[in-house]
């Protein structure tokens, strides 16, 4: 009783979600560039076992069909046996493809998350003014953990289900493509409500990733933050902020919920409407002599493997949509084209180590901070930049370093444009303590030789040495266990003390301009005496540029320039620089 | 049955991230009516699905013995069709609802309990490990309430019901096809037994990750000074192989999983063949049944399978939920003080120590000021000056020693009250992502004249009135738009708009120009006579003519009086001021 229409008709129409899955897997497809030769022997895998496990309800049909119902023991037990030896055989290569899915999976997701950190590291500092630290952390954070579970788990199933689908599919084509296609009509449908839907859905499960983006960055902010809260006693003020995001948050996850929660259902509905149709259908065609009884029983089982795999892709869908959402997200990081590009070197010129060419700056969608300078900075000398606060002293001094371009204008750095310097090259001439200090978690010590290559090969000793050559080991007693002390978590260690470190890592670069943007601010003076011993030892050529409140640092500064409202004026001697900042107009 | 079986898998996915348990169903009776809801939908929905093989199999059997009518079928099909489709909808809304609510009241609970908790707290628990309390632990119960609850219930229903339908269709066949459960239940306890451990550790490797991440973001600006992308890369790379070494472990364990269950059904279905075939064969049951026996296998593994799930997941979901709970039990600060009284302004420490663990911070502080009286606190780095603030804001507790305020101890005070006269400015700057108008009112009924006094004295009001937005202006997160002496400014307008009467200033001068100190510092003594001033500061000279002097070092009190008479009485002060003496001469 074999089965007439065997013409394997116009493709497998299965589909449903599948369509819009592979669009979104396309989307990841650069990263699967180096993993043909796996994926290769996956898709035989799973042809394989796929191949056996989709056989069975066939041969179930054909086995009640030509042994059961004539009675054939014989026969039922050689089927069984059969049967038996290709589940084994199917049970080992499902697991070999199984295990090869979920490599390519695994260090999908490794290159993708290497792929987004080594973004960030190319930003520029821009990009980071742009973007709330607290957002942007959570946004990563979550994003990357959604890719996680996509990768880890919803890929291979999501594979899986489809290479079902697929299979499905052409058995109930091929054992009888006018009952093979009534079945899938149901899927037609639901391809067309799915395609139909999933914008909507997507976009509200986008908003609700939003709104807990923002939640994150607003209980981040409030516990950051908290001894102010404390101090000022406003606790009540952290609880109805929190409360605020908190309702933002629950109303956007309901909304996405309810969304979602209507595919199940649907798809429910879908796979017990083809069963009715293959029932009502079959036996119509069973009667006609089309069909067999027993391969209507096999049409039965197929239509579930087929339906429920597409249950699957739905109930999945929903993690889908998140890792899609995520995946957008995280793309926006990595098609940012915000760049610090390097420009061909030009010829040096002679002239100024440092010299500002009309220079002008402002923040995006910002007045400007700095308008037409023109400064010049010889080397070994020491300049101090003073004025008030917000008068435009750290934007000097960040232009220096190239933490910005300059809007308009150009910086010469020893006779080339500064933007001509590689990374490498500027961040070794040119070295910068921060006004707010950073640490790392780890000790002292890997805090001090951060990123610093002359001692990347050093040992421990020799790294004492250079502190103790620069005379900087009695700044060390201010750490409870010296160069070992751990340094973990935002208050373990004092704001002074975290200056030292900057300082200490800062000098043992040996820079050849080094800036110091309020370095000391937070260090007693007897220290700070220590500091400047230290700065002595540095050879003569190293230009400084010191940024100071306290005018003993600057004191003896060779060049002052007071900067304010826009402007950068030399001030000549010291005495007309205080004069200048007593009478001056302060402007911020 | 594979199809079942893989939509299983998908809850185990989105239950991963889950936690809940033992205490976790505590939370359950205050939404009574909601989860009854649920239970009551789940098996109202899981019921009616058990009879449609069942309808199937007699549409077969009733075309065997030639009396099929596809309407006596099609109709209550559809109808049941129909029914399920609407109270599936309706099951999948009560589950996102009440799962977001009882997340939504969680989370107001437990931030709350934060927010009446003490800064030591917040700081000893550290403000990552809240948020993910706030956040990803939050999921965990979220999922609890969705899905756990649901699954176990209408698992076991099907799980019985099934079984029930099979031994009743046929009891022979039924039991035997009924030994796969035990062999199931063995083979997921092997798996999850294994898997356990690794997820646990998973859990560390993404916490490592995002410390990673992290860091590279809050010291974006210090990585491109130093050039420190390289050794970054290096960290994440490091974290990032573990990360995916760890997902090849659980890979391993976890792929043996669907081959395995494929294989058990698959076993069941040669059962059916062979034994039902017999009986088919020898007349005790029917074809229709015999295809009813194998949807009905299907309906009992993906139970089984949920149930495999469930147990890991409440076993995680515990540990999460405990770690809720940790924070929703810790003792609150005794705020039973009642006190309520205007300030006149004395405090005074008797005999103050403070440690963190072992290590001594202040020792034995003793020290009286009186009200309206003006006192430094001067020493150097790591001397303990910040802490000394701390205790006098009741931000830190002292370990042993009084506190008092008007002769009255700290603790009996209305804390609310009191910290309404205490203005506090701390060393960094804490700027909320908000107005500047609601930074400096902070959530406080502000008058409009104390409002602009406040803004007057920190000498504010000429910058806001450049910006086109005035005092609506946003302050970004970590207040990159302003520069640090503004955000100090603004942090003192937000002590002073309260017209304390009692101001902690901790070495607020050090990123502001002495000129516009100098201002600040007379403006607070004209516009603010009656307040006592405490200020912690690197430099004598704005403070030589303050009531009172305390020179600390070491966490101890080495010296105190006025100028003239520490500068007789203390080696150590005379020396501090001899290496300021040099800037003397510019500052007045």
């Amino acid at each position: 009783m074999n089965t007439k229409a065997t013409k394997p008709a116009e493709g497998g129409s299965a589909s449903g979600g599948k369509t819009s899955a592979i669009a979104g897997v396309r989307k990841l497809l650069p990263l699967l560039k180096e993993e043909r030769g796996p994926l290769a022997l996956t898709a035989l895998t799973i042809l394989l076992a796929s191949g056996i496990n989709l056989s069975v309800p066939y041969i179930f049909g054909y086995a009640v069909d030509h042994y059961v119902r004539t009675a054939n023991y014989p026969g039922i037990f050689t089927t069984t046996l059969a049967l038996l030896v290709a589940f084994v055989i199917a049970l080992g290569t499902s697991y070999w493809q199984m295990q090869l899915m979920g490599r390519v999976g695994q260090r999908m997701l490794f290159r993708l998350r290497n792929m987004i950190f080594s973004k960030l590291q190319s930003l520029p500092i821009a990009f980071f003014n742009r973007n709330k630290a607290g957002d942007l952390i959570s946004r990563i954070n979550n994003d990357t953990d959604k890719l996680n579970q996509f990768f880890s788990e919803t890929l291979v199933r999501f594979m899986m289900s489809i290479v079902m689908i697929v299979g499905s599919s052409i058995f109930l084509i091929t054992i009888n493509w006018r009952l093979g296609l009534a079945a899938l009509i149901p899927a037609v449908a639901l391809y067309i409500f799915t395609q139909a839907t999933s914008p909507w859905v997507k976009k509200r499960n986008a908003e609700s990733l939003r709104a807990t983006g923002g939640l994150s960055a607003e209980i981040q902010e409030s516990l950051e933050h908290f001894k102010v809260v404390v101090a000022f006693d406003r606790r009540d003020f952290f609880r109805d902020r929190f409360a605020i995001a908190n309702k933002i948050n629950f109303k956007a996850a309901v909304r996405a919920g309810i969304a979602s929660a209507l595919y199940p259902p649907i798809y429910d509905l879908c796979a017990n409407l083809a069963i009715l149709i293959v029932l009502g259908y079959g036996i119509y065609l069973v009667s006609m002599q089309s069909l067999t009884l027993g391969l209507l029983l096999s049409f039965l089982i197929y239509v579930e493997r087929f339906y429920g795999p597409l249950r699957q892709i739905a109930m999945l869908w929903n993690s889908f949509q998140l890792a899609l959402a995520a995946w957008d997200r995280v793309s926006e990081i990595i098609d940012e084209a915000m760049e610090m590009p390097v420009l061909k070197a030009d010829k040096a010129s002679e002239g100024a180590f440092v010299r500002f060419n009309a220079v002008s700056f402002s923040y995006p969608e910002r007045p400007d901070v700095l308008r037409n300078i023109n400064i010049d900075l010889e080397r070994g000398k020491t300049y101090a930049l003073v004025g008030p606060t917000g008068g435009g002293k750290t934007t000097t001094a960040s232009l220096m370093a190239r933490l910005y371009d300059p809007t308009v204008g150009t910086i010469l750095f020893d006779g080339r444009d500064l933007r001509s310097y590689s990374e490498v090259e500027r961040t070794q001439k040119i070295g910068f303590i921060l006004q707010e200090p950073f640490l790392f978690t780890g000790t002292v010590l890997e805090n001090i030789f951060y990123a610093n290559t002359n001692f990347a090969t050093s040992t421990n000793e020799e790294k004492v040495d250079a502190i103790n050559s620069m005379g900087l080991e009695r700044l060390l007693s201010r750490f409870e266990r010296g160069l070992d002390t751990p340094v973990s978590g935002a208050d373990s260690i004092s704001l002074g003390q975290k200056q030292l470190i900057a300082f200490m890592r800062a000098v043992l670069r040996k820079p050849e301009l080094l800036i110091l943007d309020e370095a000391t601010a937070n260090i007693d003076t007897v220290t700070e005496e220590l500091l400047q011993q230290a700065l002595d030892i540095l050879p003569t050529t190293t230009t400084k540029v010191i940024i100071a409140h306290r005018l003993n640092t600057i004191e003896k500064a060779d060049g002052i320039f007071f900067v304010n409202n826009g402007e950068l004026t030399a001030a000549g001697t010291l005495d007309k620089a205080v004069d200048m900042l007593m009478h001056g107009k302060r402007q911020s | 049955m594979k199809s079942r079986i893989s939509s299983g898998i998908h809850h185990f996915v989105n239950n991963k991230s889950q936690k809940s348990k033992n205490t976790l169903f505590s939370l359950l009776p205050r939404y009574k009516g909601w989860i009854l809801g649920l239970l009551a939908l789940s098996v109202f929905g899981k019921g009616l699905s058990l009879l449609l093989p069942r309808m199937v199999a007699n549409g077969i059997d009733a075309f065997n013995s030639g009396h099929f009518d596809i309407m006596v079928i099609a109709l209550p099909f559809l109808l049941i069709c129909a029914t399920m489709l609407i109270s599936d909808y309706i099951l999948g809304i009560i589950q996102t609802y009440a799962s977001e609510r009882v997340t939504r009241d969680l989370r107001e609970q437990l931030a709350a309990k934060i927010s009446r908790q003490s800064y030591a707290f917040v700081q000893n628990t550290t403000a990552s490990k809240l948020l993910t309390n706030l956040t990803s632990d939050m999921d965990a119960v979220k999922m609890f309430v969705s899905q756990g609850i649901v699954i176990v219930v209408s698992s076991l229903f099907i799980l019985l019901g099934a079984s029930v339908m099979l031994i009743t269709t046929n009891w022979k066949l039924g039991l035997s096809v009924l030994v796969i459960i035990p062999v199931m239940g063995f083979m997921f306890y092997g798996i999850f037994s294994n898997v356990g451990a690794l997820f646990g550790a998973s859990q560390k490797i993404i916490d490592r990750l995002n410390k990673t991440i992290n860091e590279s973001i809050l010291g974006a600006t210090l990585i491109r000074i130093l050039h420190g992308q390289q050794s970054e890369k290096e960290k994440f790379i490091v974290v990032n192989t573990a990360a995916k070494e760890n997902g090849l472990k659980i890979l391993r364990v976890f792929a043996s999983m669907i081959p395995l269950i494929t294989f058990i059904s698959s076993c069941a279905t040669l059962i059916i063949l062979a034994f039902g075939g017999h009986l088919v064969i020898v007349g005790q049951m029917s074809i229709g049944q015999l295809a009813a026996f194998n949807s009905y296998v299907g309906v009992l593994i993906f139970p089984m399978l949920m149930l495999g799930f469930m147990s890991n997941m409440m076993a995680r979901s515990s540990a999460s939920y405990a770690r809720i709970a940790e924070v929703l039990d810790a003792p609150e600060i005794k705020n039973d003080g009642t006190l309520v009284a205007e300030l006149t302004g004395d405090l005074e420490l008797r005999d103050v120590n403070v440690s963190f663990g072992e290590t001594p911070v202040l020792k034995h502080v003793s020290f009286k000021l009186p009200a309206k009286t003006r006192t430094a606190i001067l020493g150097p780095t790591a001397a303990g000056k910040t802490q000394l603030l701390n205790v006098l804001t009741g931000l830190t507790p002292p370990t042993s020693g009084d506190v008092l305020y008007d002769g009255k101890n700290v603790s009996q005070y209305d804390s609310r009250h009191l910290h309404a006269q205490i203005g506090m400015v701390f060393q960094d700057s804490v700027v909320f992502n908000l107005s500047i108008h609601e930074n400096i009112a902070f959530g406080r009924e502000v008058d409009k004249n104390a409002f602009d006094l406040a803004v007057t004295t920190a000498e504010l009001k000429e910058f806001v009135d450049t910006l086109p937005e005035g005092y609506d202006t946003l302050v970004s997160e970590r207040g990159t738009s302003l520069s640090g002496g503004q955000k100090q400014r603004l942090m003192l307008a937000r002590a002073l708009a309260n017209k304390p009467k009692v101001l902690l200033l901790d070495d607020f001068t050090a990123r502001v120009d002495a000129n516009t100190e100098h201002r600040i510092l007379e403006n607070v003594r004209k516009n603010y006579p009656d307040i006592t001033l405490v200020s912690v500061t690197q430099k004598i000279t704005s403070v030589r003519d303050y009531d009172h002097i305390v020179l600390l070092m070491e966490g101890e009190v080495l010296a105190q009086g006025t100028h003239d008479h520490l500068m007789e009485t203390s080696p150590e002060y005379v020396q501090i001021y001899e290496s300021q003496r040099s800037t003397n001469q510019y500052e007045h």
